[in-house]
């Protein structure tokens, strides 16, 4: 096998809300260097998913490993970059420029009252210039297009140097040409800086090409790890709605 | 102008309510970018019960004031994020609730005077050289806690969520910054009034909001407008014998209405 240490480790994972499953008994990994899309129905429990992986919210039953360590114990958090759904639905009244947005990525890192340091600043520079949003550096988040706004949230999750990004449909509202680049960018990260990503999409199409493994949430986890394959069977469709059965996963049982 | 300043007790007041207008503009920045406003109204109630417990005990209200705000900024802080309540509504429930206790207590211990008066309006005359060492001890403590971790308040108010996955503790923070503003406002009371510390704390951000500015200059704004608003406020109040609180107030106001127009889209 060609990665050792998975990043994510999920095992037996479920989740329910007063007596209603939403996650049931979902296992898998994440390794290092993949490219990893999810797909799934609205309300399927991607997002709930994410959240838990996360530490956002705390399943009902399972455990998840994160770089090796029990998630209550993970504290290098730098190394994950996050961009929640919805997340550049930034309220057009904060009083926020992009740098100020971009400058988060390295606040957790900071210690009292000490100001960003060389470093930091080489960080955020990069993440700008990597998301082309330089230019944009000193104007108001809210005065943004919604492609802009999202490449100024994934430059914050890139600011701390992450070596996973996961994000949540992060597309909501931005035209075709710019999420073309987006793809394009991500494919890029993912190839030319090593980062691992994890991205939630209805989108599966247009980045079949890019991903190496698709998971389909639907209350149940089916791991695929030939998603062109995935595409082309029937079953795919049939898994929208329904629980379904697994498609084509040699590496974990379940 | 100069005149005022020959009175020890203008002194006092006014280094005592400049001390106030910077702590009060500060925390209110990230009380206001919280969506968290009405706090700063709930706390001042609260802080009234310490209030008339000094009063009617007679111990130093201004210490147990102090006390009752954070135990009842906790209070808050735990009940908004271990249930299923909307933070509105427990501002709400709490305010009236602290109210009515502190109206029983001193009615009961019939101190209904005008040393509570001057805690609901604010005097300058009431401003004591012990307040004064109280306020700049206790304030600049605080306003040391605030900047030190300005950086991840203004995260946490942000995105909480993002803030708690970038590895801040977004849950100590959170009861850090309602702790302090509990303080703030208890040592304000005795200057601005429990009835009227909330506008001195939320009005200058909302006013300086209207700049469309970033961060840092938002939050210099809102410094400069509490400032002005409590110069101006004092110094009419002596020379006019108006209530301190209550021109304070309307001098922040005035601001905040300039503020809106100019900057009208
Ligand atoms: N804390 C919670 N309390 C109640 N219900 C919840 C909670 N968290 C998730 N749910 C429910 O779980 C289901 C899955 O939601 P989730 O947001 O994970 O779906 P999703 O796959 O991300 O959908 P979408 O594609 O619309 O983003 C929904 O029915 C949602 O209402
Ligand atoms: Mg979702």
């Amino acid at each position: 096998m060609k990665f050792k240490i998975p990043i994510f480790d999920v095992k037996n994972l479920s989740f329910g809300v007063r007596g209603q499953k939403i996650l049931s008994h979902i296992s898998l990994e994440i390794f290092n260097g993949e490219y990893i899309a999810i797909i799934g129905p609205n309300g399927g429990g991607k997002t709930t998913l994410i959240r838990m992986l996360l530490g956002l919210e705390s399943p009902s039953e399972g455990t998840i490993k994160l770089f090796g360590k029990k998630l209550s114990n993970f504290k290098a958090w730098h190394k994950v970059g996050y961009v929640p759904q919805r997340a550049s639905l930034v309220d057009a009244n904060f009083p926020a420029t992009v740098l100020d947005i971009v400058n988060m990525g390295r606040t957790a890192q900071r210690t009292l009252f000490s100001f960003l340091n060389k470093e930091d600043k080489a960080a955020v520079y990069d993440a700008m210039v990597k998301m082309d949003i330089l230019d944009l550096k000193d104007k108001m988040v809210g005065t943004l297009s919604g492609g802009q706004r999202q490449r100024v949230m994934i430059a914050r999750a890139l600011a701390s140097k992450p070596e996973i990004l996961i994000l949540d449909e992060p597309n909501t509202g931005v035209d075709i040409v710019s999420q073309r680049n987006f793809y394009a960018l991500l494919s890029k990260l993912n190839k030319e800086e090593k980062i691992t990503i994890v991205f939630i999409t209805h989108d599966i199409g247009v980045i079949a090409d890019d991903i190496g493994r698709l998971f389909t949430i639907n209350q149940k986890a089916i791991v695929c790890n030939n998603p062109k394959e995935a595409l082309s069977c029937e079953e795919m469709s049939a898994l929208y709605g329904i629980e379904a059965h697994l498609i084509h996963n040699h590496k974990h049982e379940h | 102008m100069l005149e005022m300043l020959e009175y020890e007790f203008m002194q006092r007041a006014l280094l005592a309510g400049m001390l106030i207008a910077l702590l009060a503009s500060i925390s209110g920045t990230f009380v206001v970018l919280k969506r968290y406003s009405m706090i700063s109204e709930t706390l001042a109630h609260s802080a009234l019960v310490g209030v008339a417990v000094g009063l009617v005990a007679g111990f130093n209200p201004l210490w147990i004031a102090v006390l009752v705000a954070i135990l009842s900024a906790w209070l808050i802080e735990y009940l908004r994020s271990s249930f299923a309540l909307y933070s509105d509504a427990i501002l709400a429930i709490l305010l009236s609730g602290s109210l009515a206790i502190a109206v029983i207590i001193v009615s009961l211990g019939g101190a209904f005077n005008n040393s509570l008066f001057s805690y609901l309006f604010g005097s300058i005359l009431a401003v004591s050289s012990d307040d004064v060492i109280t306020i700049l001890f206790v304030g600049t403590l605080a306003l040391a806690l605030l900047l030190a971790f300005a950086k991840e308040l203004y995260f946490i108010a942000y995105d909480e969520e993002v803030a708690k996955t970038s590895g801040i503790k977004v849950k100590l923070l959170n009861f850090l910054l309602v702790t302090v503003v509990a303080v703030i406002i208890a040592l304000s009371i005795r200057i601005v009034g429990s009835l009227l510390i909330g506008a001195l704390m939320v009005i200058p951000t909302v006013a300086a909001l209207q700049y469309r500015v970033g961060f840092l200059n938002t939050m210099f704004l809102s410094v400069i407008f509490a400032l002005l608003s409590v110069i101006s406020g004092m110094t009419l109040s002596f020379y006019f014998s108006l209530p301190s609180g209550a021109t304070i107030v309307l001098c922040v106001l005035l601001i905040f209405i300039i503020s809106l127009i100019g900057n009208k889209k």
